[in-house]
């Protein structure tokens, strides 16, 4: 073998190592490379714009007057106290959560037992669960509207069937209020009740065996074995749906667009009234930073109650 | 095998004809306002306006249709909602793929931290990222283009993709991966040749998800993209309606139009997307 042959193998060699270093990184550096892509997605389109977001609240920012931006200290959360828009649409969206989380739950609850008969065919009952859950919101909302129509809605020409008047829903506050919760507990519904479906799969017959040979009947065993064993997938289920109620927006908007006037408006509405609408971007900040305040709460309790369940397993 | 096939013991009733009552609550319930909004699509404006109104259309009609599609770029509408839901699934499995492999099978000194961040970004209001990513696509150009959907819709399922994965990951034995190492396999060749394939039903029920929340999301494709080329179709559906006038029957075409392409995909993978479901929801 020649000596320039053995130079170019050499070379040839290096940089094969080179490249199986780049292929076959050691397991740190194997750990960033894979984790980099999520971690920068993430830096970008969460930590600066929270940053941003929080900074802009500061702001007396309104693309409409053409002003650059000042800084304006707490003026927006002062101005947020004293507007009573801000209170209702915020005590409207605390009430859609506390009547539709709990709904959707009970809702889900007793859809995922009846899920849970031995059919013979299971595609059906699946696909019922499924399709909901499917649906866009916005077309949820859509359908809704069509439902409670006045003159032209099912639901009223359900209740003339049964010997009631029909009612004008969307003219009244508390009934468009109620309109709107049911259509999303039915579409939050199917979801909760998919999730507790997995659960009560998960529960072994012997525990139902075991409580037949006691005798306990069917109710006894439902509250004691069926509900106690349930109950974590049933608060990790609460937790998201909570989550969510909190950033309704798309069923109110499809059904009343937060009428009649704003007695049906939630706050992720609000904030997209004065982000979009009226390009009052500090405003809509200091609004956003509250929603943002409220759901943190939240997260904070679910973290800490899987931290929770992690030492005490 | 789910035991529920054969019985469910758990259940307070029981009995042939309580199974066919609950079958029929089911899927009332389920796929009525599908099954409503399908009868009304079928129905001419004279029709709607009866009184009591009609249950089954009298002169069934196509018409709906063909006004759906001509009074709105409805083709567009969907076009627009396949690409940006397509496109942001693709990246956000290309993304969760990775990190997942990581959690699964790297020992991570901060594991529990990262698995901490990604739950609680699951739980992030994504209402919160109006204002400031309004700003930055503004200032950016981006507004009005696929981009400015496809960032954040990524960011949305990144967190359930990733828990997915995860537990699917986990459930493939390390020794397939380290046969392949010795055979000469890269950790990368083995990640994408033995554990991916491996996995396929899971990257798969992950991308049924993005594609889903992709496919529903409104309030930033309505605050995002107003130009009604760049329209999805949940913000484009709401074109159709005057500021008095509801042409229920087109819209009802319409949305029949929106519903069927998911529809589809849920009856031929309905079992994959509990699956994934439930593993995402759970495992957090």
């Amino acid at each position: 073998m020649t000596s320039t042959s053995k130079n170019a193998a050499g070379r040839v060699d290096a940089r094969r190592a080179r490249l199986s270093r780049w292929l076959d990184p050691d397991e740190t550096t194997l750990a960033v490379l894979l984790l980099a892509p999520a971690a920068i997605l993430l830096s970008v389109m969460i930590v600066y714009p929270v940053g941003r977001l929080i900074y802009t609240s500061f702001l007396d920012l309104s693309l409409t007057s053409g002003l650059p931006a000042r800084f304006a200290g707490l003026a927006n959360f002062q101005q947020m106290l004293d507007d009573p828009v801000f209170w209702q649409a915020t005590w409207n969206t605390i009430l859609i959560t506390l009547i539709t989380v709990p709904g959707a739950l009970l809702v889900g609850l007793g859809l995922a037992l009846l899920a849970n008969l031995p059919f013979q065919m299971r595609w059906p009952v699946r696909l019922s669960l499924l399709i909901p859950w499917a649906l866009p919101l916005a077309f949820a909302g859509l359908i809704f509207a069509w439902f409670f129509h006045s003159e032209y809605g099912v639901v009223n020409d359900v209740l003339n069937r049964i010997g009631l008047p029909g009612v004008i829903w969307f003219n009244s506050p508390r009934l468009a209020f109620a309109a709107i919760c049911l259509a999303i507990i039915w579409k939050a519904s199917s979801f909760m009740a998919m999730i507790i479906l997995a659960g009560l799969q998960t529960i072994p017959r012997s525990l139902y065996e075991a409580a037949d040979v006691d005798g306990a009947g069917r109710v006894r065993q439902f509250f004691e074995i069926t509900l106690p064993l349930l109950k974590p997938t049933i608060v990790v289920a609460l937790i998201f749906r909570t989550i969510t109620a909190l950033q309704t927006f798309d069923i109110p908007y499809m059904m009343t667009g937060g009428g009649p006037g704003t007695a049906t408006a939630t706050l992720a509405m609000y904030i997209h009234q004065n982000t979009v609408s009226f390009l009052d971007l500090g405003y809509g900040s200091a609004l956003a930073v509250v929603m943002f305040g409220l759901s943190m709460c939240v997260t904070a309790l679910y973290l800490r109650m899987i931290r929770g369940s992690e030492s005490a397993s | 095998m789910s035991t529920s096939v054969f019985s469910a013991p758990g259940s307070v009733l029981s009995g042939k004809p309580l199974r066919a009552i609950a079958a029929l609550i089911l899927v009332v319930n389920g796929l009525f306002p599908a099954l409503w909004i399908l009868l009304t699509s079928f129905k001419t404006e004279a029709e709607l306006t009866l009184k009591p109104i009609t249950w089954l259309p009298h002169a069934a009609t196509l018409r709906n249709y063909s006004q759906a599609f001509s009074d709105q770029p409805l083709l567009t509408f969907l076009f627009n909602s396949v690409m940006v839901a397509l496109l942001s699934t693709v990246l956000t499995l290309l993304i969760s793929v990775l990190a997942a492999y990581a959690l699964a099978r790297l020992n991570l000194r901060f594991r529990g931290l990262i698995m901490s961040v990604i739950i609680a970004v699951s739980t992030f209001p994504l209402v919160t990222l109006l204002v400031p990513l309004f700003e930055t696509m503004r200032a950016l150009n981006l507004l009005n283009t696929w981009t400015a959907l496809i960032l954040p819709y990524t960011v949305l399922s990144l967190p359930v993709c990733t828990l997915v994965l995860t537990s699917f990951f986990e459930a493939i034995p390390r020794d397939l991966e380290n046969a392949a190492m010795i055979d000469g396999c890269t950790r990368f060749g083995a990640l994408f040749k033995v554990v991916v394939p491996l996995s396929a039903p899971g990257v798969f029920t992950a991308g049924i998800l993005a594609f889903v929340n992709s496919w529903d999301e409104f309030l930033l494709a309505l605050s995002f993209n107003s130009n009604p080329g760049l329209r999805t179709l949940p913000v484009g559906i709401q074109l159709y309606q005057g500021e008095f006038a509801f042409p229920w029957p087109v819209i009802s075409a319409a949305l029949v139009v929106g519903i069927v392409p998911v529809a589809i995909l849920i009856v031929i993978f309905q079992e994959r997307v509990v699956s994934g479901l439930t593993a995402g929801g759970l495992k957090g």
